[in-house]
């Protein structure tokens, strides 16, 4: 009797999920056939988003944020969306031969590109998962007689993240100020470094102003103290020649998206010889050495390959062109107006990166008479709120300068009609702003501003 | 063996040709240079090995090309990118 009663609602369960199955399919059919996400705001006369309007595609000139895919990269990936769907880890049949073969030759590009071994990249998400191996997983290896770290001011918000994580835990950190150029100083480093020194990071490549830290010379410390060097190399890859031997890291953060790859791929360089260890933020079925379980997706790591091999291929071109548009750029916008501030070092800095301030302009509204230039103030992460940049901050740059600065992201596809547009429209802007800014007006009629003393409210 | 001159020639056209196929104005301007400014690096070739192993590589660029090009177009955007207004408007 039991039995059958509950046969009998199980059937009954049964038929009522199926039909909730059915129509739920029905549901995702119709959404497929439904207009697109992006259709909404499309129209055939321009862009409504966000309450603007915009006649065409704005041009994109934030290649610090993330980059278009080149489409000799999607090309690379686009048959492992197709046919070759296989699991990379699957030993047992052709699928999984295929994923796993194109895995490792994309290893095999990606190590190329660094002058590592193919046996020393782990696939991680992006650069942030990395960073946050490196930072934490060191620290938490060798904790018991480790127990500081070094890093910059001027490192992105997941190493600075991480550290103030393992600053809870009980670890100590020494944040390195910056000077004025944005550059460390190795003597303030060497000072810095204590026998229980367990990590030191410093960027490569630095993603809001550009600068390019001295990583040989880093390298070189840390090898003399033996301290294990990681470096997030996510700005610098493919655009800089980066070589983990010259520059002695024993950890190195990649990222996909930053070289015109797909998003959501990056890697940690690691190194083996001498060998550094690594407590796993993520544990399961111990692919990448236990170091990073899950499933690779082949892929974006497919992607990530591709966009290495073609930067290692067009690393001396897009440079040559990069440097072009830059001093275009850059010139052309000094030749019309003054105020104009370049923050960070001039002369060690990553060309396709150039963070302006203007002087007397309100920073806000620079940015959102620029609606037909895709440019930031900063880095991406932090776009969302007015306070100026902490590394700007942390280069002694002056509250209303942080306040005003652009960063004007230059890459392999961005063409010189693109930055002549870019400099006229800033320019109107600009004075545009000028225009109506009381301050401007008394510093054209020779009045220093920082003398005065403004009234309290 | 070398490829004739004629042959290089008729490869350049079809990358110009494939080139100009991209509905996406960056990817186009892209193609459409790196394609110059390919060839013209490659004019001062002498030797029939580089010469051969180059005019592989421009071919597998130009099948990637052509693969692409239908791609971009089947997502293409409605609204073009402001450069190419600008552009629509003088003419």
């Amino acid at each position: 009797m039991a039995s059958k009663l509950l046969a009998s609602t199980l059937r009954q369960t049964l038929t009522k999920a199926t039909r909730a199955s059915s129509l739920r399919s029905l549901s995702t059919a119709a959404a497929a056939v439904s207009p697109s996400a992006y259709e909404p705001y499309e129209e055939l006369d321009g862009i409504t988003m966000k309450g603007v309007k915009i006649a065409g595609r704005p041009l994109y000139l934030d290649m610090q944020a993330t980059t278009p895919v080149d489409p000799r990269v999607l090309d690379a990936m686009l048959p492992f969306y197709l046919s070759r769907y296989g699991n990379p880890h699957s030993r047992t049949h052709l699928f999984g031969w295929e994923s796993d073969h194109a895995v490792e030759t994309a290893r095999s590009h990606i190590a190329d590109l660094i002058g590592a071994s193919p046996k020393e990249i782990i696939f991680t998400s992006g650069a942030t998962e990395s960073n946050n191996i490196s930072v934490k997983g060191v620290m938490h290896f060798y904790k018991d007689k480790k127990r500081h770290v070094i890093t910059t001011q001027t490192e992105h918000k997941c190493v600075l993240d991480s550290c103030r994580h393992l600053q809870q835990e009980g670890f100590e950190i020494t944040y390195l100020p910056v000077g004025p150029d944005g550059i460390i100083n190795l003597d303030e480093l060497r000072a810095a470094i204590r026998p229980d020194t367990g990590l030191i990071s410093v960027m490569a490549v630095n993603n809001e102003i550009g600068v390019i830290q001295p990583m040989e010379e880093i390298g070189k410390i840390c090898k003399e103290f033996n301290i294990p060097f990681h470096t997030d190399a996510a700005q610098a890859l493919g655009k800089i020649p980066v070589d983990v031997e010259k520059w002695n890291a024993s950890l190195m953060s990649l990222s996909g998206h930053k070289i015109y790859g797909p998003k959501g791929i990056g890697a940690l360089y690691l190194r083996r010889r001498p060998r550094i260890r690594v407590e796993p933020l993520i544990n399961g079925g111990g692919q990448e050495r236990g170091i990073r379980s899950g499933t690779l997706p082949a892929p974006l790591i497919v992607g990530f390959g591709a966009a290495c091999e073609v930067a290692k291929k067009e690393m001396a071109y897009d440079h040559k062109r990069i440097t072009a548009l830059q001093d275009r750029l850059l010139n052309g916008i000094k030749k019309k107006i003054d105020g104009v501030v370049i923050n960070g070092s001039v002369e060690r800095r990553y060309a396709g990166n150039l963070n302006l301030s203007f002087a007397y302009v309100e920073g806000e509204s620079l940015l959102m008479g620029l609606k037909e230039v895709a440019v930031s103030s900063g880095s991406a992460c932090t776009s969302a709120s007015l306070e100026p940049s902490y590394v700007l901050r942390a280069l002694g740059v002056d509250e209303d300068m942080a306040h005003t600065s652009i960063r004007f992201g230059i890459g392999r596809f961005t063409t010189e009609a693109e930055v002549d547009r870019a400099i006229e429209l800033t320019v109107k802007q600009v004075e545009k702003l000028r225009e109506m800014s009381p301050l401007y007006e008394m510093v054209k009629e020779g009045i220093d501003i920082k003398q005065i003393q403004w009234a309290q409210h | 063996m070398a490829p004739t001159r004629a042959e290089i020639m008729g490869l350049y056209r079809s990358l110009i040709r494939a080139a100009r196929e991209f509905c996406d104005y960056n990817i186009r301007e892209y193609t459409m240079r790196r394609t110059v400014d390919g060839f013209r690096k490659n004019q001062k070739l002498t030797d029939s090995n580089s010469i051969s192993s180059a005019y592989l590589e421009g071919k597998n660029q130009l099948a990637v090309a052509k693969r692409q090009a239908v791609v971009y177009s089947l997502y293409a955007p409605k609204v073009k990118s402001v450069i190419e207004l600008e552009k629509l408007i003088i003419h």
